[in-house]
């Protein structure tokens, strides 16, 4: 489904992803953790090219997705539209649009890059929102919204493109501890219906409990991966020991 | 004391050429209108040239920042001299167009609006840019993300939210425009001042320079007041929080 073999990323003189190599099956869970600056977030956006790659490849579907006509730019746009039309990314800060109604967000791209009509997207969109508990908040603006409730409208608005493989980035990083439950249930449904995702993630209970395999990164590099119960029970890197209870000992 | 005063505001004169006076700000207002729309709608172009991604448009990039720093570094008088002074005699353009007389404006009124829609278009770039750049990076990831183009984001996306951060410093520059309409005045526009200056010419006395200036006052005070609340009320938005996008 998704390889990422031997990526590298570099933001001047700092290489951020020092060769990634990871393989993502059909329908698996994966979540990587680690500590900050460590290059989660980098992997995932450069999974969608928002940060293209400099060296390596991405296999999405087969297709490698960083060599384009002009090669290792990710540039060309037949590379954005394959990819952008299959995977799907929520960020940490929501990003919603806020000059648009909670349906409108949801209905934007599927009207405007796939040139549905407005009755048919916005009928997708309302048993979207419907699925993540807000068919009730279709003509409400985001800034009425609480911050759980607008990260299930960026997922509903993620879902909308039929994406096949869905990037979560830190999503629950940003609300208030109460509100961190309703957004990871709608992540839980998601998987057991078989999504492909990767989610970057501070919750461990979350990556044990529905994650099929965990990736421990620090540093670019993936140090540590293997099942849930394996590397958070009995990591075998000591990096991974000393994050792990660093972060249990809270 | 009195002869002091009478140099200013002598009613007389003022009241035998009101109408004159009036009718040529009415040119003025009818330089504003059109070069105002146009160089609404040429700097949001200029923004949005300046804003595109990759190396692939350094250049598009590099030309449009050099046009609308030479812009804003020109006087504006200079610009209107220089097309009323060239292209009327540039004949390999057909006559219609280098000498227009379009809607029954005179040719300096077309002069007048090409020359201040170049400056002021480099003017209102800067301003729609500060509200572009005022929109958080998150807001073109996403919708990139969504598989929109560069172009969609910027279209349903950016422009919607930048420009409305942007309303006071734009009614600032369109003050200005108003203000510098006086300068077609040069190239024999019969604009409010030019008039006021015949007027002068005649009575050596200024009450017909003050009756043209009192008419932008009457315009521009208003306006100037609206900037104000404008600001004000942007203020109070972002302080409760509502501007920015968490």
């Amino acid at each position: 489904m998704l390889s990422l073999q031997g990526v590298h990323k570099r933001f001047g003189d700092l290489e951020v992803l020092r060769g990634v190599d990871l393989d993502v099956a059909r329908g698996e869970v994966v979540c990587i953790l680690g500590p900050s600056g460590s290059g989660k977030s980098t992997l995932l956006r450069c999974v969608n090219l928002l940060e293209p790659p400099e060296e390596g490849a991405i296999f999405l579907e087969g297709q490698d997705i960083c060599k384009g006509p002009g090669s290792g730019t990710g540039e060309q746009s037949w590379n954005l539209d394959f990819v952008r039309q299959r995977v799907g990314m929520v960020f940490q800060q929501f990003n919603l649009f806020p000059h648009k109604s909670v349906l409108e967000n949801v209905t934007m791209a599927p009207r405007r890059v796939l040139g549905k009509s407005r009755e048919e997207a916005d009928g997708k969109a309302k048993a979207l929102l419907e699925r993540v508990g807000l068919g009730d908040k279709l003509s409400q603006y985001p800034e009425r919204l609480s911050g759980g409730q607008q990260q299930r409208v960026a997922i509903a608005r993620a879902l909308a493109m039929d994406p096949h493989v869905m990037l979560f980035d830190e999503v629950t990083s940003a609300l208030d501890p109460e509100l961190v439950k309703e957004v990871l249930d709608v992540l839980r449904e998601l998987a057991s219906e078989g999504m492909t995702m990767l989610v970057v993630t501070h919750e461990l209970g979350f990556a044990r409990e529905v994650g099929d395999k965990v990736v421990f990164m620090d540093g670019g590099v993936i140090v540590e991966e293997g099942r849930p119960a394996d590397v958070l029970d009995s990591p075998q890197q000591e990096r991974t020991k000393k994050f792990l209870g660093l972060v249990l000992e809270r | 004391m009195n002869e002091f005063f009478n140099q200013f505001f002598d009613f007389t004169v003022m009241g035998d050429h009101f109408d004159e006076v009036l009718d040529g700000f009415f040119r003025n207002l009818l330089v504003f209108a059109l070069a105002g729309a146009l160089a609404l709608a040429w700097g949001l172009v200029l923004a949005l040239l300046r804003q595109l991604p990759s190396k692939k448009f350094l250049p598009v990039r590099g030309i449009t920042i050099a046009y609308i720093d030479v812009f804003r570094a020109i006087p504006i008088l200079g610009v209107i001299l220089l097309i009323s002074g060239s292209i009327p005699y540039l004949e390999f353009i057909p006559k219609d167009i280098r000498i227009p007389h379009w809607f029954g404006q005179p040719d300096p009124y077309w002069y007048g609006v090409l020359a201040l829609t170049l400056v002021y278009g480099a003017y209102m770039a800067e301003v729609y840019r500060a509200g572009i750049e005022a929109i958080p990076r998150g807001q073109i990831e996403a919708a990139r993300s969504l598989g929109m183009s560069h172009g969609q984001a910027m279209r349903h996306v950016v422009v919607p939210q930048a420009v409305t951060k942007i309303p006071a410093p734009m009614l600032n520059e369109l003050i200005s425009l108003l203000k510098d309409t006086t300068l077609v005045g040069v190239i024999a526009l019969g604009e409010a001042l030019l008039i006021a200056r015949e007027v002068q010419a005649e009575t050596f006395n200024a009450s017909a320079y003050v009756l043209g200036c009192a008419m932008f006052l009457v315009v521009c005070l208003p306006a100037a007041r609206l900037v104000d609340y404008l600001i004000k009320r942007n203020q109070t938005k972002v302080a409760r929080g509502s501007h920015i996008a968490v």
